[in-house]
């Protein structure tokens, strides 16, 4: 039992370390420009942004690869390093801290696209 | 189940503030919690643009208060911190080769960097006017 524990194959492991480099590369080449433009520019008045104008361009196909590229890969990729970071801190065990990172992950994930078609379907 | 890690001997919880270098691996690590506080954000921002104008102006009011304009600079500087040394990295792990010669890594770090650049020009034709 032990013996068949210690040579059980992670077969997921392969996908969460591709979400994890996917999300790697937009976080860093796609999401500067969306902190710099949505969290700062805007915010501050720099850039107008109004209601109407943010709906035709969220709610779009367009809008998907955005919130793709810009949520959901790099919440994936956040899953998978505060997993990680969990286990360099000892804290918790890694099974149940994989259900909670990626599944976080995945229903924020769910939340965002859905809002997305949503949107469109308005 | 014994788990490989398991197996390991134990270190202690503080054991990566003994080098620097330890502990710039940690803090690059930590790089993804403002990342999670943007991200959020923008959720918010969607839900707000689901619901009413009213919404949408009340979320950038919220969005221009101090403390979460620092928390989201913090995200902007923590997600450049990422682009660098993930961009050094990138060369390392997966040297390119074109026709038999091996790209010079500073060649594909500069890529990189062009591709950040050629986003940031693609959101400033987004949200000033170019593409209405």
């Amino acid at each position: 039992m032990k013996k068949s524990a210690l040579r059980r194959q992670a077969y997921d492991e392969p996908l969460w370390w591709g979400l994890f480099s996917a999300g790697g590369v937009c976080f860093a080449v796609v999401v500067p420009a969306a902190i710099l433009f949505l969290a700062l520019l805007i915010p501050l008045g720099v850039v107008s942004l109004d209601a109407e104008r943010a709906r035709s361009l969220l709610f779009s196909l367009p809008g998907i690869l955005f919130v793709g590229a810009v949520v959901c890969l790099p919440l994936f990729h956040a899953a998978h390093r505060i997993r990680h970071g969990l286990f360099d801190l000892r804290l918790g065990r890694d099974k149940p801290n994989k259900w909670l990172t990626y599944g976080g992950a995945a229903l924020l994930s769910a939340v965002a696209l859905g809002g997305v078609l949503l949107g469109m379907l308005q | 189940m014994q788990k490989s890690s398991d197996a390991l001997p134990p270190l202690k919880r503080t054991w990566w503030l003994k080098h620097r270098y330890f502990v710039a691996y940690m803090v690059r690590e930590a790089t993804v919690l403002p990342l999670l506080f943007f991200a959020a954000c923008l959720i918010a921002g969607m839900i707000a643009l689901l619901r009413s104008d009213a919404a949408w102006s009340s979320w950038l009011e919220f969005m221009s208060a101090a403390p979460v304009l620092m928390l989201n600079g913090l995200a902007l500087v923590a997600s450049l911190y990422h682009a660098w040394t993930f961009f050094q990295l990138f060369p390392r792990v997966m040297p390119l080769r074109i026709a038999g010669r091996t790209l010079p890594s500073q060649a594909i770090v500069a890529g990189q960097w062009a591709g950040v650049v050629l986003v940031l020009l693609l959101f400033v034709w987004l949200f000033t006017g170019g593409a209405r």
